[in-house]
């Protein structure tokens, strides 16, 4: 039996917010690997960070592209894009709309 | 002359020179692919024969018609006296993960399964460019989330094609069980954490992790955005290094891409490694487990055969004039899979936001009514298990009241993994290193379901990758030999950033040392019978 | 009824008048352009693509914050801030969090009775627009033309004291985005959005209350009555024993009404984090320098120097400072003219206003340049031509492109200067009307102007009409 780390209220929150939703056999799988990995998330807290380390956002020092000219370059076929939709109108995507929305 | 057992550079030499014809390869290869791939991996399996337990499954999508259309185009250019790439006629598999224009990319995941992209990824461009030949695109974890393969939702998943039963690593395992399979010479795969690496290991073939930012990330469905690594897998180093020639260089369309100019692989590769200094650390030699009650991280030893292997290989190289250098400390090694967890969780997360059944993909056939329904409907729907799983994560160790404990706190202790690498590639440290040599993976491969399932264990078959990953220093696996079930062991060589000369140099040394090995001649189960030409 | 002031502080969002988008080459401006023809994979969220940094977007963004006294960092970060919603086909916007490009700074707001707002400037970050969405039998109809423009936000601090206040800051701030040549600022294109977060407290107090947002203020009008209306529902609301609670609201300018949108308590955790797939933003010392010293003299300090300078008053030197090009063109205009000032601004703001107004061009647009506008009123000064004549030179040399002395000389224009000429020609005339000499001469003074007439009639209005009186005058008494 493992240490609960988080609750199923923040659990079913989080699943709300990543706009998902499960059925109760893939709730009950996904949270017991959820604190299992949180687990061996733990580790990390206990780690003594020497004075002044910083956050890396990339392993190492990036020498990247410079950012661009601000000249126009069209994507020649933009028709291509809104094919891929699963519904079009007059050339707009479609989705329901949400409910109780003004 | 059996085509397929050329490598890459033996292939385009041949072609090139004439010898050879560009639609003969495809031909070959896909009379191969043929023999030993089966079924291609599919949303709606079926029933599957008892014999297809022996087969590959490296390939969830075949394309024929591009390979042959390209191989026409080579051929025809080598008839015109046009220069054809250094990768004339060179048969190659992609990873599923790359956007190939005007071919399905799903990255194994029923919602993109009919995804057509309006583009290419660089990488693909380059390497179709110089000539090669995409025979089809290969089978991976869905959206690259595992270390097997068994999480795709193209089914049957990959096999590893030393023995059947077991995986071939993952997520690139498609790619190592293509390559292993002689199916194809090369394979573009991509590693997060380890993907090219952990399933090269446990297909016994050669694959690398360029340094971040070495190859365009451009067209890539991007997994963790500050870890996903291009890289090639091939047969051999000279393979590899070809490859990565061709791929490697500065895409302005990727801004992390690195302006660094791109070194002469090939060249580095006539090097020997006289005085050169390479380090052996006791933090790889031992796998760090979390203790799921406490929490408190356990050692435990790594499989005996692997951890041989790699002091073999370091008295090899000692034999051939380098200099070893024992008990070099990596201490933060250990916390490389809690910092993984967090890091590539989150950025995976908001990676997969934009899969919300609205301009592509995969969309609820249920009549919702609701946007925020048909969001969770078709990502429900859509969405495998492991992809909900690393989304949930994801978005738990971001939220506002964690982040500054979880995610802020992971990219501080990348940081120390980073420096680990500093003080010991550093040229004027105590160590001064030119490579680190470690095992690729504590074990080698292991059992279908074995493992799947426990998400953790799992994660944890990428202990000995992941940390060049977090620091973004390149990294190569090659075959080191086999374990007593006959199944291969792979041991890495790490550099600094952009040396991939350097490692490249030492794994080619290492190759021609032990050219004549035993375990050399061993065949994988799926090539037994093989007329060796 | 207690005292309440009312505080408002502002949230714009100003679209940069680039080329092209934040992070793709599709242009930043389709406002005429059919639906989702202005796309590229990049902007409609497609798997694999990858943001790549406009460096003009940057620069521009650089300008508005020096031009604000903002600080420029020379390093700021790019953030995603996830949410899912049907106009962000990423499932998270590009944006600046907690490192922006611009902190703090400030606008000196002049208000109608004479005193000055100090309104202070809490931070500018650079992010990407949305798409738009237009609503239709129930469902939604996505449009990505605009997904990807280049935006600056720019936040106040609650410095605002009224909706006139506030109506006056977004007039400033629109005329300062033309004037940097970063914006075209025109509301109703949407260049320039706001949002407005109101509250109320006693006079005297200095805490912050609970405040309301209000969206959707598209024009200076709405933003002045929305605030006016939400400052009123808030104090009847607290007077009547009620406590204002944290909302959203929505202005229908239509109804003129304000309806409640959502609470902000239920709000979406964006869960920021750097933007990986990004640099840092960068700017040298060399370039933050080079963009503090490019600034232009902005408009209202030039408005003050004016009215010392040139002794122009408040009203004349506001219309002279109201929009870069016309206010270049006025002082190029002075500089060349040795006179007052003041005669320069006369002619600008009536008459060349006017034909700018006719001809729908900017003043650095004309043929018809500052030192011909100098030369013109020289001339008539001198008289060399008279005002007539003057004032029709100015759409002569904007449709000719010569210079006024030339079509002056080519046409004729020129009043007759000689004194025998004019006189010999007056004495014709008189000659003729003799009935007419005699009741002047009876005492029918008036007649004067009648002579006067003739004698410009019969010059083909080339007669200096000063020279003309006196000569009248002089013929006329004699007996």
């Amino acid at each position: 039996m493992t240490t609960k780390r988080i609750s199923t209220e923040l659990f079913e929150k989080l699943v709300s917010l990543a706009a998902l939703e499960l059925t109760a056999e893939e709730s009950a799988y996904l949270f017991e690997e959820m604190n299992h990995q949180l687990t061996s998330v733990e580790a990390l807290s206990k780690i003594p960070l020497p004075e002044g380390t910083q956050p890396s956002l990339h392993g190492l020092d990036c020498l990247g592209s410079a950012p661009r000219l601000d000249e126009w370059q069209p994507f020649p076929n933009p028709k291509v894009i809104i094919a891929l939709a699963p519904e079009t109108e007059n050339d707009m995507i479609v989705v329901p709309d949400v409910k109780g929305a003004k | 002359m059996n085509l397929t057992q050329l490598s890459a550079f033996e292939t385009a030499q041949k072609i090139r020179s004439g010898e050879v014809k560009a639609i003969e390869i495809v031909q070959s290869a896909l009379a191969q692919i043929k023999k030993v791939d089966g079924v291609s991996g599919s949303l709606e399996p079926g029933l599957l024969s008892p014999e297809e337990e022996k087969k590959v499954h490296a390939f969830i999508q075949l394309t024929e018609d591009l390979a042959i259309r390209q191989a026409e185009k080579v051929d025809w250019m080598i008839a015109n006296g046009e220069e054809p790439g250094l990768l004339a006629g060179v048969p190659l598999s992609v990873k599923d993960i790359f956007c190939v224009e005007g071919t399905n990319t799903t990255a194994a995941s029923k919602i993109i399964a009919n995804f057509v992209p309006p583009y290419t990824a660089t990488a693909v461009e380059r390497l179709t460019a110089a000539g090669a030949l995409v025979l089809g695109k290969v089978n991976l974890d869905e959206f690259t989330f595992g270390s097997s393969n068994e999480s795709s939702a193209f089914q049957p998943a990959t096999n590893n094609p030393w023995q059947t039963e077991y995986v071939p690593g993952g997520s690139s395992g498609g790619s190592a069980a293509s390559v292993a399979a002689q199916e194809v010479a090369l394979s573009l795969g991509t590693d997060t954490g380890g993907s090219i690496r952990q399933p090269a290991a446990f297909c016994g073939v050669v694959g690398m992790k360029p340094s971040y930012g070495r190859v365009s990330r451009l067209g890539l469905i991007a997994f963790a955005s500050s870890l996903d690594c291009p890289g090639p897998v091939a047969r051999d180093v000279r393979d590899a290094a070809l490859m990565l020639q061709v791929m490697a260089g500065n895409d302005p369309k990727d801004s992390t891409s690195s302006t660094k100019p791109v070194d002469n692989y090939l060249a580095a590769l006539e090097q020997d490694v006289k005085g050169l200094r390479i380090g052996l650390s006791p933090d790889y030699e031992a796998l760090y487990y979390p203790d799921m009650e406490s929490g408190e991280l356990y050692s435990q030893p790594i499989q005996k055969e692997v951890h041989d292997a790699v002091l073999q290989a370091a008295e090899w190289l000692a034999k051939a004039g380098a200099e070893i250098i024992e008990n070099v400390p990596l201490p933060n090694t250990r916390y490389g899979i809690p910092t993984y967890f967090v890091i590539s969780r989150v950025e995976a997360a908001s990676n997969l936001h934009r899969f919300d059944g609205v301009k592509y993909g995969y969309r609820t056939p249920e009549d919702v009514g609701d946007l925020i329904e048909l969001y969770r409907r078709s990502r429900a729907e859509g969405f495998g298990l492991e992809p909900k799983l690393r989304i949930l994560m994801g978005m738990y160790v971001s939220a506002a009241e964690h982040a500054s404990a979880y995610y802020q706190k992971a990219l501080k202790v990348r940081s120390m993994i980073r420096n680990d690498f500093d003080q010991v590639f550093d040229p004027h440290g105590e160590h001064q290193l030119d490579a680190l040599l470690t095992p690729t993976t504590a074990t080698t491969a292991f059992k279908r379901k074995a493992v799947y399932g426990n998400s953790v264990l799992m994660q944890y078959s990428d202990q000995m990758t992941v940390t060049s990953n977090h620091a973004g220093v390149p990294a190569l696996t090659l075959p080191g030999g086999l374990d007593e079930n006959g199944l291969p062991i792979g041991i890495q060589l790490i550099g600094n950033d952009f040396r991939e000369d350097m490692i490249l140099r030492i794994g080619n040394a290492y190759e021609q040392i032990t050219a004549d090995e035993a375990w050399r001649k061993v065949r994988p189960q799926v090539l037994q019978g093989e007329v060796i030409a | 009824m207690k005292d309440y002031e009312v505080i408002i502080g502002l949230e714009t969002h100003i679209q940069l008048n680039t080329e092209t988008k934040i992070f793709c080459s599709c242009k930043a401006d389709s406002w005429e352009a059919d639906p989702n023809t202005n796309i590229c994979p990049v902007c409609s969220g497609l798997p694999g693509v990858l943001p790549v940094l406009n460096a003009e977007a940057v620069r521009k963004g650089a300008i508005l914050a020096a031009a604000m006294h903002a600080h420029i960092n020379p390093k700021s970060y790019f953030d995603r801030k996830n949410y899912f919603y049907p106009d962000l086909p990423k499932g998270y916007q590009i944006s600046q969090f907690d490192e922006p490009i611009g902190k703090g700074g400030y606008m000196d707001l002049p208000m109608e009775n004479g005193e000055t707002r100090h309104v202070r400037i809490h931070n500018l970050h650079l992010e990407e627009d949305a798409g738009k969405t237009k609503t239709e039998h129930g469902m939604r109809l996505l449009d990505y033309n605009r997904c990807g423009v280049p935006l600056v936000e720019m936040v106040t601090e609650p410095d605002l004291r009224s909706g006139d206040e506030a109506a006056q800051y977004l007039i400033r701030l629109r005329q300062l985005l033309r004037w940097i040549g970063v914006s075209e600022a025109d509301m109703e294109r949407g260049h320039l959005r706001c949002d407005a977060n109101v509250s109320i407290r006693e006079r005297g107090s200095t805490i912050l209350n609970t405040k309301t947002e209000i969206k959707n203020v598209n024009s200076i009008e709405s933003v002045r009555q929305a605030i006016g209306e939400e400052a009123k529902r808030q104090i009847e609301l607290v007077e009547s024993g009620g406590k204002v609670e944290s909302f959203t609201l929505d202005w229908d300018a239509d109804s003129g009404k304000l309806k409640k949108m959502r609470s902000k308590e239920t709000e979406a955790d964006y869960r920021y984090f750097r933007e990986p797939d990004l640099l840092p933003v960068v700017l040298t010392p060399e370039e933050i320098a080079q963009i503090q010293a490019g600034l232009p003299e902005l408009p209202l300090a030039r408005r003050e120097r004016f009215e010392k300078d040139y002794q122009l008053s408040g009203y004349d030197a506001e219309i002279l400072t109201s929009e870069r090009s016309l206010s270049d063109y006025y002082e190029n205009a002075v500089k060349a003219y040795a006179g007052e000032a003041k005669a320069v601004a006369n002619w600008m703001m009536n008459d060349l206003s006017r034909m700018l107004n006719d001809l729908g061009k900017n003043a650095d647009e004309l043929n018809l340049k500052p030192d011909d506008l100098a030369e013109i009123i020289t001339m008539v000064d001198q008289g060399k031509i008279n005002a007539a004549t003057g004032k029709n030179l100015l759409k002569k040399v904007e449709e000719s492109g010569k210079s006024p002395a030339k079509i002056v000389e080519e046409e004729n224009l020129g009043l007759i200067d000689d004194s025998d000429a004019l006189r010999t020609q007056i004495e014709a005339i008189l000659a003729s009307a003799p009935d007419e000499v005699a009741n002047f001469r009876a005492g029918k003074e008036s007649l004067l102007g009648w002579f006067v007439g003739q004698v410009m009639r019969s010059s083909g209005g080339k007669a200096d009409p000063k020279r003309t009186r006196e000569i009248l005058l002089d013929l006329l008494r004699k007996e």
